[in-house]
């Protein structure tokens, strides 16, 4: 029997019995509790960056609206949405890593017991704006998406909404928000709110601009509610001077730089993907626009824009300029040029007043906003804006064309803001590429189709919601996309 | 629990205190009369009493005689039994007569235990290490292939890669489906330290999984344990089916050194390779780009920016070529003729690869101890340029009895392994394949590319930039190698002490501490000047898994006709993983500095793991044995693990097996042997640990900004063990005096509840959660079989065949009614080219959707450009990766003393979906876009010039083609690939290929030189001389230009069946000199 000991002992001497080793089913290397502001800038940033990005994996909205054409790979010039996950890389991004995010923030917030009641409300305000920019992202790309079951893990196939029912969810919600919030209290500390850096009251700008931005969406089809979202937005402030503007502040040190540079500055890529496309950089040639130096590189000292559609060589063509790949060149959320564009719309639309006249004004307030915001100077607008093609009295075509034309160029380097605005105002006038080469004609993109992920794991849902857009096709139009 | 342990505990000590009157001891070893080789489970029993004893797997044995007892009596089913006076011997040995069968082997069990093989209930399939060893192969594991039924082998072509080990089917939706591996009953990792972006096609190195480190020149036996009854006492960890390894150890009184030393080498099958069309060179246009002017005037460029063959016709003009603009080239400045590469990748790039593999073991051994010492060195050469890796392998075992009736057993065993420039794998700018197979220009000589590297270590590329100062997309792919290259060790440590004391002749226990750890080690690098951002990352692993393990035997007769075989026992695991990726961050400050110190940016944090999980189990086996006729067993098995909430951690598996030897009862010349077999198992698994509490990923601030995020994956804290149950039923025969044998078997298995980590609608937030859930059933037949058609004593044939059948079904997936999941994709939702892996309810896993052909009247239809349609749905499903049968068939034979062997290794159906014909083809690699079409015109000429391709199929009416469609890339003028049709791509499905092989895997040939004649029997026992050979001949594929059996690697993420950048098989041969002393 004592030999049975010597088999016994060492094993009652090491064990340590699985009930004693409750934490080894926690993960040791990563955080159980956060603060709720850190998961607010996270999402801040989760979206800014699919909507600034040019990775063709990502966002290609740059040439639905024709700013860019491709040297080489001609799929995503030619509408191809299924060869890459674009689709689904949008979705994501809003959903997972921006949406979910602030929803956790939300709670970890209102569970804050020890939080000051104005600050709580404020940030809370803060992520509901946040939360806002996020849906009208979804909305105005995809149309219909989940809404009211999303963004709960116990229901894994969530039913798709009615887009133009979500949109007025969202601007209820919107003026909650604004007007919660207390311009005498902060946001959020240690520089996590990364837009305003504690600036209440920029916030409350921020949310009437997006109001108005949102408002004017329905302008073609609920003239009645866009007016009355106009004036309110207008009464509450929105964001007039660049000062005020809604801007993403990039880093130099990746991940945090700015997503253009990721893909395009020689430091991180040596791709040679893209050149800029004719359509924009012609518009700009006839206009001798001040701007271009900002925007593009030069081929023998002149802007030369590729064959959009086509193969191009890179050498021969003008490229995205420095300015815009340095890896600190902020994002934008939004910014005075373009809130200004909306005023001159609203003034011609009558849903402010002053009529054409008052168009004018902001229409050159826009221009010039958008001239020197990107380096040029006052005597640069000037004269621009002198332009008989420019002129607001004597540019070509009706109020829409004179705003699209010009709102498309102020947008440059923001694709998606672009894509939206040229499916609202129908301006300018963009052709899909077109010649023998292509078999079957093809259609600029009015939506975007849902991620085929979508089909195979959310099946049912998926295919009811297809069916309201002719089975998922990308000329359907969404609901405010009235002609 | 534990205290019902312990009562078992007491009872069993208890039952055994009784008797402990042994009178004496007689020990000695039982020999096969035919070879002289010791004989395992021969029955050793003292005539007219109750004491017996089985010789181990040495057929040596030991035994006390009760007063009076005179007789021992040898019985072995098969063999002849003898009968041998004993009085007043200590050692009494036996010569038994006739061979060794099949069936009536001893074979290694669950934990360790040697079982006669008559008396399981389960199939168990023994593969000698002599098997294994005779091609030399490095991995042993590759050897297993064609040689064992309901295995499915899958090796990788990369140098020292991941082999996929598949038993009976793919069980497992999202967790591992690879068989565990154990060593002497203790379980070793085979863990792959692969990345998720390597197992999943995008950029990685192949590390290989660490069942390599084992050394094959110390393996006796490999014994596949395929069904959960055959496992259930691992319990969870086996539910996949268990290679059990049993190492060669030292014989009493003997001394014997045996000396291997043997060279292979090795080239690319062609066959598995491209075959580049001679016609058109560089672009994707059918022009040059602007001219230049250089010492020769201004002439034509090719466009060096397109990485394409579409481009002009080869017609002989002086161009400037690449090396024009490389200032170190004799050619700098001036051109050269346009014509097709004189050396192609497939002549030139790939090299010799050199295996030198030298071993030396040592075995011997004493009245009381036995030892085994051995050492090999394999040091390999790949394919690829500058790679190479070096294995050393250290192995010790020693058995001594330290006092009586108690053994002590430690064995050590230490493997380093470095390598230096494994291959990259994937759609990798490091796998060279990605640019010769999808991405390349006809008219690059590579032996050019290699000098232009080698004059002044320049990453001189023929992809220039437009600016010419550096690589577009494809570095120079010397360049590539031997600067942009991986290096990696692993140190890997494997050993226990086991204790054994046989407390009365029938009970004995067994104590046994195991310890099993790795150290990993990988670098890899980014040179600057390399396309892309220069980097460098390390990545450091340490894992260690502990077993500690109790068990008590009970072997006893019960009167003359009933036998009692017990094990009870408790087994403690502790496993531990921690691991750390770091990588420099935005570039490298200082060119071929590599240190995370180097690094441009601040580093980014770098990720961490730490995994840990704890097991107890406790067990119990009995089984019933009826003369030796008639066999029962039932095996019990409860294990609490910390990988599950506290609320479910325990769970229970049991297994029973019957079995009967109808030969016993069949008196017939013809029958040698046969039994039939049954059994039911129920296996539960706990997952994997860090599944079931929510925790926050931390992604790198923006500067002092923090920043945290919810996962991807939603964590559960509801998570169950999942369960496996399964039947099978089986039969075994040998006929003629064992000239042919049969072994069936039918089997049945579902794995239910499974802890799934489902992929879920991102609009949920997460894009997996883990769940219980889902169902796959695996249904199949093994067949084994073997003819013995000519036996003399010079001359003997014989011929073994295994034949595999398994038919997998994803019976359920997760949710109900509407709310019902049918599909979810595997790995990622979709891998590089658009189409997916997936589990889809109804069909087999691992279903390949994409877009497929649009049929009219069955036939393919094609659009108003002559092109193929596609459908608008890129879900349908177009393929499957799951072979229809699988099997192998090999012939021995010898004639005096000289043997041959050859193995024919067969594989099935199953589809591949072809990534680099995909993009190959429509770069204008391959010969199928050139040459004349039916009109004898150039396919590339414009089809209003009588060129174009007529495809086979018919018009949106349903009439015949008639419809020529432009040939010739540049805007989408093209049928294939991704550009087809404008840019819209053409069909997926075109892109399926079968996967069948038939496969010349192994041949031998060996000479045992006759040492006496010779007259050096006096230095050395036996002189074994053999020639070798593997992978020497594909007899059949249907897969054009690559080896339908290569893939990513082995791992969790299950995407078998997609080809990316795939490697060229290597047929390699050689010879081995075995000496003995």
């Amino acid at each position: 029997m004592k030999r049975i000991i010597i088999f016994i002992l060492p094993i009652v001497l090491m064990t340590a019995c699985v009930e004693s080793l409750d934490n080894w089913n926690v993960d040791q290397k990563k955080a159980t509790v956060v603060p709720p502001r850190t998961l607010f800038t996270n999402a801040l940033k989760g979206i800014i960056d699919v909507v600034t990005t040019p990775n063709v994996n990502t966002n290609n909205f740059r040439m639905f609206v024709q700013y860019w054409a491709t040297t080489t790979y001609l799929d995503e010039p030619r509408y191809n949405m299924t060869q890459r996950l674009y689709s689904q890389n949008q979705w994501y991004a809003a959903y997972r890593d921006a949406l979910v995010d602030l929803k956790e923030a939300k709670r970890l917030i209102n569970n804050d017991e020890t939080l000051a009641p104005d600050l709580k409300a404020n940030q809370l305000a803060l992520v509901e704006i946040a939360e806002v920019y996020c849906w009208n992202f979804l909305v105005t790309t995809f149309g219909d998406v989940p809404y009211s079951e999303a963004l709960d893990p116990n229901n894994v196939l969530p039913a798709y909404d009615d887009a133009a029912t979500i949109y007025s969810d969202l601007l209820t919600r919107l003026d909650g928000a604004i007007a919660s919030i207390k311009t005498t209290a902060g946001t959020f500390t240690n520089s996590n709110d990364v837009i305003y850096n504690g600036s209440a009251a920029k916030w409350i700008k921020f949310g009437n601009s997006l109001k108005l931005r949102m408002g004017m969406l329905l302008a073609d089809v609920d003239a009645g509610k866009a007016k009355t979202l106009v004036e309110q937005a207008v009464a509450g402030g929105v964001i007039t001077d660049n000062a005020d503007r809604a801007r993403f502040p990039y880093i130099s040190a990746p991940p945090n730089n700015n997503p253009v540079s990721a893909n395009l500055n020689p430091l991180f890529s040596s791709r040679e993907d893209f050149v800029m496309a004719s359509t924009i950089i012609d518009a700009m040639n006839d206009r001798e626009d001040p701007r271009r130096q900002f925007y593009f590189t030069q081929v023998d000292g002149e802007y030369v824009g590729g064959n959009y559609g086509f193969s191009n060589a890179y050498a021969d063509f003008s490229h995205v300029s420095a300015k815009i790949i340095e890896p600190t060149f902020e994002g934008l959320f939004m910014d005075a040029s373009e809130v200004n564009f909306f005023l001159a719309e609203a003034a011609e639309r009558g849903f402010i007043g002053g009529g054409a006249a008052a168009a004018a004004g902001y229409y050159n307030e826009a221009v010039e906003q958008s001239i020197i915001y990107w380096g040029g100077t006052q005597a640069d607008a000037d004269t621009y804006l002198a332009r008989t093609d420019v002129a607001y009295a004597t540019a070509a075509g009706d109020w829409k064309e004179k705003i699209g034309t010009q709102k498309w160029i102020a947008l440059n380097n923001r694709g998606w803001d672009s894509w939206t605005e040229w499916r609202r105002l129908d301006f300018p006038k963009l052709s899909p590429p077109s010649g023998p080469s292509i078999p079957t004609a093809l259609t600029i993109p009015n939506r975007m189709i849902y991620p085929v992920i979508e089909q195979t794991v959310n099946g049912a849902q998926w295919s009811t919601a297809a069916g309201r857009y002719n089975a998922d096709s990308p000329a359907a139009k969404l609901f405010w996309d009235a002609n | 629990m534990r205290r019902i342990l312990l009562g078992c505990l007491v009872t069993v000590f208890t039952f055994c205190a009784a008797d402990v009157l042994a009178q004496r001891s007689v020990t000695g070893r039982v020999t096969s009369a035919e070879d002289g080789s010791g004989l395992p489970g021969v029955n050793v029993v003292v005539k007219g009493s109750t004491s017996g004893t089985v010789t181990d797997v040495d057929g040596s044995y030991s035994l006390s005689v009760p007063e009076g007892g005179n007789v021992l009596v040898f019985t072995f089913i098969g063999l002849k039994s003898q009968e041998i006076d004993i009085a007043g011997r200590a050692v009494v040995d036996a010569n038994m007569e006739a061979d060794v069968t099949q069936l009536s082997e001893v074979v290694v069990t669950a934990l360790g235990i040697e079982r006669n093989k008559n008396e399981l209930g389960y199939a168990a399939q023994q593969v000698g290490g002599d098997k294994i060893t005779a091609a030399r192969g490095t991995n042993f594991v590759n050897s297993l292939s064609g040689k064992v039924s309901g295995v499915d082998i899958k090796a990788s072509n990369t140098m020292g890669g991941s082999t996929n080990v598949v038993i009976r089917g793919y069980k497992s939706l999202t967790n591992s489906n690879q068989a565990l591996f154990v060593i002497d009953g203790i379980p070793v990792t085979n863990a792959t330290t692969n990345t998720n972006a390597q197992q999943t096609g995008g950029v990685g190195v192949d590390y290989g999984n660490a069942a390599q480190d084992i050394n094959p020149d110390n393996i006796a036996s490999v014994n596949v344990l395929k069904g959960a009854a055959a496992t259930a006492l691992y319990g969870s960890r086996a539910a996949n089916g268990v290679i059990m390894i049993t190492t060669k150890k030292g014989r009493k009184n003997s001394f014997d050194v045996v000396v291997n030393s043997g060279l292979t080498w090795g080239q690319i099958d062609k066959s598995t390779y491209v075959k580049y069309q001679k016609e058109y060179g560089g672009g994707y246009l059918p022009r040059f780009g602007a001219n230049r002017t250089f010492d020769d005037g201004s002439l034509p460029t090719p466009v060096y920016g397109d990485d394409a063959s579409y481009g002009p016709k080869f017609d002989g003009q002086p161009v400037y070529h690449w090396d024009a603009l490389d200032p170190a080239s004799p050619n700098f400045h001036k051109s050269r003729p346009w014509v097709a590469a004189a050396n192609d990748p497939a002549n030139s790039y790939f090299e010799t690869a050199v295996t030198s593999s030298q071993s030396v073991g040592i075995s011997a051994g004493t009245d009381k101890t036995t030892y085994k010492v051995g050492y090999t060195r394999v040091d390999e050469k790949g394919m690829l340029p500058n790679s190479t890796i070096d294995r050393n392998m250290f192995n010790f075992t020693a058995s001594t009895e330290l006092i009586k009736k108690m053994t002590l057993t430690t064995s050590a065993n230490y493997t380093n392994i470095q390598g230096v420039g494994r291959y990259g794998t994937g759609y990798n700018g490091r796998n060279p394949n990605q640019t010769f197979r999808q991405w390349w220009q006809t008219n690059v000589d590579i032996k050019e590319q290699r000098e232009a590297y080698f004059r002044n270590r320049q990453n001189v590329t023929w992809n220039w930039n437009a600016a010419a100062t550096g690589p577009l997309y494809s570095d120079n792919p010397y360049w590539s190698r031997y600067e942009n290259y991986s290096n990696d060790s692993r140190d890997h440590f494997f050993g226990y002490a086991s204790l054994n004391y046989e407390i009365t002749p029938w009970l004995s226990v067994l104590g046994r501490a195991a310890y099993d750890g790795t150290q990993d080690f990988q670098e890899e690098r980014v040179a600057v000047g390399s396309a892309g951002t220069s980097s460098y990352s390390r990545y450091d692993r340490s894992y260690s898994e502990q077993n500690y393990d109790l068990m008590f035997t009970v072997k006893k007769k019960l009167g003359e006709d009933f036998s009692f075989n017990g094990l009870i026992g408790t087994n403690l695991r502790r496993t531990k993983t921690e691991a750390i990726r770091a990588s420099t961050n935005g570039g490298l400050v200082v060119p071929r500095l590599y240190s995370l110190s180097n690094s441009l940016s601040p580093i980014n944090p770098p990720t961490e793991d730490y995994i840990r999980e704890g097991v107890d189990g406790i067990f119990a086996d009995l089984t019933f044995g009826y003369k030796e006729l008639a066999y029962i067993e039932g095996t019990v098995r409860r294990d609490q693990s910390t990988a599950l909430p506290a609320a479910h951690d325990s769970y229970w598996y049991y297994s029973g097996a019957a079995n009967f030897v109808f030969s016993e009862v069949i008196d017939a010349d013809w029958l040698s042997n046969g039994k039939v077999r049954a059994n039911y198992a129920e296996v539960g698994n706990a997952g994997q640990p860090l599944a079931v509490y929510d925790v926050y990923d931390k992604p790198t601030g923006i500067g002092s900004i923090p920043l945290f995020s919810l996962p991807n994956t939603k964590n559960n804290a509801d998570l169950k063990p999942e369960r496996t149950k399964s039947w099978e039923v089986g039969v075994e025969a040998d006929f003629l005096d064992n000239r042919v044998g049969v072994d069936l078997t039918y089997y049945e298995s579902r794995s239910l509840d499974q802890i799934l980590n489902v992929t879920v609608s991102g609009a949920t937030g997460y894009t997996g959660k883990w769940v219980n859930s889902g169902e796959i059933s695996n249904k199949g037949i093994e067949a084994s079989l073997y003819v013995v058609p000519v036996q003399t004593n010079d001359f003997s044939w014989t011929v073994n065949f295994n034949f595999t059948r398994n038919r997998n079904l994803v019976v359920d997936l997760y949710g109900e009614g509407t709310g019902e999941v049918t599909n979810y994709p595997l790995g990622v939702s979709s891998v590089q080219g658009g189409v997916s892996f997936n589990a889809a309810k109804g069909y087999p896993f691992g279903v390949i959707r994409g877009k497929d052909f649009v049929y009219t009247n069955g036939e393919r239809t094609v659009n108003s450009a002559g092109y193929y349609q596609t459908t608008t749905a890129s879900n349908v499903i177009i393929g499957n990766a799951m072979p229809d049968w699988i099997g192998g068939i090999n012939n021995s034979l010898s004639y005096k003393g000289v043997a041959l062997s050859f193995l024919v290794d067969i594989r099935r159906g199953g589809n591949v979906w072809s990534l680099d014909q995909w993009y190959g083809e429509a770069t204008g690699l391959y010969p199928e876009s050139v040459g004349l079409n039916d009109r004898g015109v150039d396919k590339r000429t414009p089809v209003d010039e009588g060129g174009g391709i007529l495809l086979p199929g018919v018009q949106a009416d349903g009439s015949a083609n008639t419809v020529y469609g432009e040939a010739q890339d540049g805007d989408g003028q093209l049928p294939f690939g991704y550009a087809a049709n404008g840019y819209s791509g053409a069909p997926h499905s075109w892109y399926v290929y079968d996967a069948s092989y038939v496969k010349l895997r192994e041949a031998t040939i060996t000479y045992s030189l006759p040492v006496a004649a010779l007259g050096l029997s006096k230095a050395f026992k036996a002189i074994d001389v053999s020639l070798i050979g593997r992978n020497l001949w594909i007899i059949d594929k249907k897969m054009k230009y690559s080896d339908p059996e290569d893939g990513l690697s082995s791992g969790n993420y299950n995407i078998s069946g997609y080809q990316s950048g795939a490697y060229p098989m290597l047929r390699s041969y050689g010879f081995n000199v075995k000496l003995t002393f």
